[in-house]
């Protein structure tokens, strides 16, 4: 069964999760950076929530110090975004093969 | 940080937009995450963020994983009847509604109305207050911006501008501000391509755009350097930028200023207003900023030329009290440096430069919010009274439905279709209403106020209309459905729909919104008839000038054409020579400032031997050339003006005001005595002998003090002053002309013999001195005129109401008058049984009133001018004209009640 593509919501946030667990406002912040457009924390949020049923990631037992929550990615996580960059990469491939962004020199 | 903590109350407000159940999961972060996106980022744009994710993250949030876990946690009943969305029958309401309005013209009007002059009036002056008082300045953190000022206790004036060689001490030694800006208006004549004509100009520090955070839309603001050598640089204002160059390229033009060649550098974004109107100096929005540059005579000069408004911008987190007594406690170092010889004790002061612009228009700007928001509840009682009535009609439609099973939500459904329809119309009304009375209000008022040169319907005015028009329609909605449910609904469904009465609870509600209407129509009048009388004392009072036939218009001699003072002086005097000759001319003359107009030249004093207590302040000079005193109507008291000798070479003379003679000669006339400049008898200033005693003249705000008053001829104007770079007092100079007839005519003539003189020159300001006092005294006008029109309206609003009442009341009585009749009672009984049960509601309404207005006048004291807060005229006439009016309302139904045919009205 090939894997189902990701949101880009969803792919984002993995790639966010691949350093280390982080709480919301980091994997905002990540998210940013990574994708160039903001998404806010009710998206951040409501798809960790998702991802969080689908077994994709983990809230990590609260730190005293700290009340925000964390997340951490999980193997399915790790496994889905695996899938996801094969996705990309092949499509990238594919996309230079039709010319349509010039060879990188 | 209360600001912080709104922002934070707001932002859980909102987050209560989220499903419950992610909610109660996530708000800490969504919290936290707001916060730190507002810390970083600034509170607009966390705002945006927050909105724009809500439209995204909905769907999600309300997933099947949340939905799922929220049904075991609770079970919910539905909110609509399954099959029936609200959104759906929320639109056949509407329609319903729609076809019922239909059916009833005169009501439907009448609400539409009622409530359009309601939410008119109230967007009207809600326009005015947001864009004065709401609205941000148009700086970047205007909270931390503060006005630096000097003050000299014992000089009649609170706060001085900021003398150069201060300010150069103030920037080296201050710690408080992140940095500090200074700037002066100035006028200034541009010529090349085109007309010449005189703009307001303002010469800043480079460092001032960067205080009020401001950049320019095209080019750039001044670089640092730019202020410290003879840069020849400029930045004009949006509309100069359209109306010079018209689509062409202004940045990097050359234009002449005064004559003086200079590089445009920026052009400055449309709607940018710089200075602020409403400062107490140097309040005139320029239309050039050019490079503040002091000479070294002014680095110097101490006890001079206290003329910068000075504006700091507080560092983060640095109180503004406490940045006030930082720089005052600089105060003692700056008066280290004033030389001995002159011991002024300078006080460096500051305050929120929001205070600065705003303190003046803020009290009446609110006493007029608050009238017009008493108009307001006024259209709320009327229209509610007017629902009421109406609410007869349809209390069976409700008692049906009620006896059919309709919960109290859905019959208010049923009820909010109809409201929302008038309220939308209203609404829509009221807009275009209060937008014509905007219109209506004078340029001068709105040039006056600070930040309504620009007044634009924004969000904030829709958002209020909005808020007025939704909130009306749900209380429309209520009251019907609390009048109609609490009937019993038996008696409801059995009485016929032509005999439905409203019963006496809703009696005593409809007297209770009349008596309402009465009394806060009541309070608008008595204000309105106190803002009248108040105005009428302000425009008795005189001002010393006459009025009748003066023209009057300033002319500036540029420096760079005039280096020569004794140029300068014989262009004035030739002026002078030959405005004198124009036929038609009684007197003409040239002064160097305007009177009426507190913009002349203050200085320090010394009476020679006074025998009286004096006034301890400084004094306006006037240099003064031809008939001033008869071009003006200012009457001589004393004395004779100064002769042909004396205004062709200095001679040391001097014409005072009486005001200035009484309090330092009283007793004696004052001619003879001895004056000079500066604060001790031993300055080496010559003295001057006074010859001639004038009048008083009011020179600033109409109904202050005069100020006292020393006039000297011009030709006493010394070289230094007609050469002076820094200030332009003797080559600015205002021409007065009192002629036979209509002063205006002489216009033409004027504007040609100054052409014939110097053809680059323009003239400014022209006006006849009648116009000048007329918009004096315009805002008062404005208040007194709006008030009164609130008032009106309240009244007629009132008489309505009442008339509503009394008719409904009649109509619904027709049998019981009937029988009345019939049994022999006489018409004219009946008449005066309708006309007292008006009157009663009316003298309820009328001491209700009384006891509201004697607390409410107390708030316009400061306001009023002359005028008692318990005036006895106006509480006089008031009650007269608001029974008569009453009285005349309940006359027609009253007279309609007398004429019931007993027949006809028993056989119905």
């Amino acid at each position: 069964m090939s894997p189902v593509p990701l949101t880009p919501a969803v792919f984002h946030i993995l790639l966010a999760l691949t350093d280390g667990p982080l709480h919301g406002y980091a994997i905002m912040q990540a998210v940013e950076a990574s994708s160039g457009t903001p998404m806010g924390p009710g998206t951040i949020y409501g798809t960790l929530e998702r991802l969080e049923a689908s077994g994709f990631v983990k809230e990590l037992p609260a730190a005293r110090s700290d009340r925000r929550r964390t997340f951490a990615l999980q193997p399915a996580g790790r496994a889905a975004l695996q899938d996801e960059a094969r996705r990309l990469s092949r499509l990238a491939t594919l996309v230079r093969a039709k010319r349509l962004v010039p060879r990188e020199s | 940080m209360r600001e912080h903590h709104l922002s934070r109350a707001a932002y859980r407000l909102f987050v209560r937009a989220y499903p419950r159940e992610f909610r109660e999961r996530f708000a800490p972060d969504l919290e936290a995450d707001f916060l730190e996106m507002r810390r970083t980022r600034g509170a607009a744009y966390a705002w945006r963020r927050a909105l724009g994710d809500l439209f995204y993250a909905l769907p999600l949030t309300t997933s099947d994983a949340t939905a799922e876990r929220g049904r075991t946690a609770r079970i919910r009943g539905p909110i609509t009847p399954p099959g029936e969305p609200f959104m759906r029958s929320l639109l056949l309401d509407l329609r319903h509604g729609f076809r019922a309005l239909v059916k009833a013209p005169a009501f439907t009007l009448v609400t539409i109305l009622t409530l359009a002059l309601g939410i008119g009036a109230n967007s009207a002056i809600f326009t005015l207050v947001n864009a004065t008082l709401v609205r941000p300045l148009g700086f970047q953190d205007p909270e931390r911006l503060m006005l630096v000022y000097e003050a000299i206790p014992g000089s009649g004036r609170d706060r001085f501008g900021v003398s150069p060689a201060d300010y150069v001490d103030l920037v080296q030694y201050q710690q408080s501000v992140s940095n500090l800006g200074a700037y002066r208006t100035t006028t200034v004549e541009l010529s090349g391509g085109g007309e010449p004509e005189q703009i307001d100009a303002a010469v800043i520090t480079a460092s001032l755009f960067n205080v009020l955070g401001v950049k320019a839309a095209e080019g750039r603001t001044f670089f640092a350097e730019e202020d410290q050598g003879q840069a020849s640089v400029a930045i004009i204002s949006h509309s100069l930028a359209m109306r010079r160059f018209a689509g062409r390229a202004a940045v990097g033009s050359t234009v002449a200023i005064d004559r003086q060649p200079f590089t445009v550098v920026g052009v400055m974004p449309a709607g940018f207003e710089f200075p602020r109107r409403g400062a107490s100096s140097n309040a005139t929005p320029a239309d050039v900023w050019m490079p503040l540059v002091f000479t070294p005579s002014e680095r110097q000069g101490r006890g001079a030329n206290y003329n910068l408004s000075v504006i700091g911008r507080l560092r983060e987190g640095t109180p503004p009290a406490q940045a006030a007594a930082e720089l005052s406690a600089l105060a003692s170092r700056i008066r280290d440096n004033y030389p001995a010889d002159l011991p002024l004790k300078v006080n460096i002061g500051a305050m929120p430069l929001r205070e600065e612009l705003l303190g003046d228009v803020r009290r009446p700007l609110l006493i007029l919010s608050g009238a017009v928001a008493l108009v307001l509840l006024v259209t709320c009682a009327n229209v509610a009274n007017l629902i009421l009535s109406r609410s007869l009609a349809r209390q069976r439609d409700i008692g049906v439905r009620a006896a059919l099973g309709a919960g109290r939500l859905r019959l208010f459904q049923v009820l909010l279709g109809e409201a929302l329809i008038l309220a939308a119309f209203g609404g829509a009304l009221g807009l275009v209403l209060g937008y014509l009375g905007l219109r209506a209000i004078p340029a001068v008022l709105t040039t006056s106020l600070p930040g309504v040169s620009t007044i634009s319907l924004d969000w904030r005015v829709l958002a209020f209309t909005s808020v007025i028009a939704l909130g009306s329609a749900a209380l429309f909605a209520l009251v019907p459905l609390y009048a109609g449910l609490r009937r019993d609904l038996h008696d409801l469904l059995r009485e016929g729909s032509t005999r439905a009465t409203g019963g006496r609870r809703q009696h005593r509600v409809q007297g209770t919104l009349v008596v309402t209407s009465v009394a806060f129509a009541f309070i608008l009048l008595v204000c309105a008839g106190l803002f009248v009388r108040s105005f009428r004392n302000l425009v008795t009072v005189a001002s010393g000038v006459g009025t009748n036939n003066v023209l009057s218009a300033q002319v500036r001699l540029p420096l760079a054409g005039y280096t020569d003072p004794t140029r300068t002086r014989s262009f004035y005097r030739t002026l002078e020579e030959r405005l004198r000759a124009l036929p038609g001319v009684r007197a003409a003359s040239i002064a160097s400032d305007l009177p009426l107009e507190p913009d002349g030249d203050r200085r320090a004093w010394t009476a020679e031997n006074p025998t009286g207590p004096g006034m301890k302040q400084a004094v306006a000079v006037t240099w003064i050339q031809g008939d001033f005193f008869g071009s003006y109507g200012i009457p001589l008291i004393t004395g004779r003006h100064f002769s042909d000798d004396e205004q062709r070479e200095n001679r040391n003379v001097a014409i005072v005001s009486k005001r200035l003679a009484e309090a330092y000669w009283p007793g004696e006339n004052g001619l003879g005595k001895r004056l000079k400049w500066g604060l001790k008898a031993a300055s080496p200033a010559p003295w001057l002998t006074v010859i001639g005693v004038a009048g008083d003249v009011v020179d600033g705000p109409p109904g202050s003090e005069p100020v006292i008053h020393v006039y000297v001829p011009y030709a006493s104007a010394t070289n230094a002053l007609l050469t002076s770079p820094i200030v332009d007092l003797g080559r600015r100079m205002v021409i007065g002309i009192r002629g036979d007839q209509d002063a205006v005519t002489f216009t033409p003539a004027v504007r040609g013999i100054v052409a014939e003189l110097d053809p680059a020159l323009a003239l400014s300001d022209v006006q006849t001195i009648a116009q000048l006092e007329r918009d004096r005294s315009a805002p008062q006008r404005f208040s007194a005129v709006a008030i009164s029109g609130f008032g009106l309206g309240a009244l007629l609003l009132a008489a309505v109401g009442l008339y509503g009442v009394l008719a409904l009341s009649v109509s619904q009585r027709r049998r019981e008058i009937a029988v009345r009749l019939a049994l022999g009672a006489p018409p004219s009984g009946v008449l005066r049984l309708t006309v007292r049960e008006g009157m009663t509601l009316v003298t309820i309404g009328l001491a209700v009133g009384a006891i509201g207005a004697a607390s409410a006048t107390r708030l316009l004291r400061a306001t009023l001018f002359e005028t008692s807060v318990y005036d006895p005229l106006t509480f006089a006439i008031v009650p007269v004209v608001l029974f008569s009016v009453a009285l005349a309302a309940s006359y027609v139904p009253a007279r309609r009640a007398a004429a019931v045919d007993p027949i006809v009205a028993l056989r119905e």
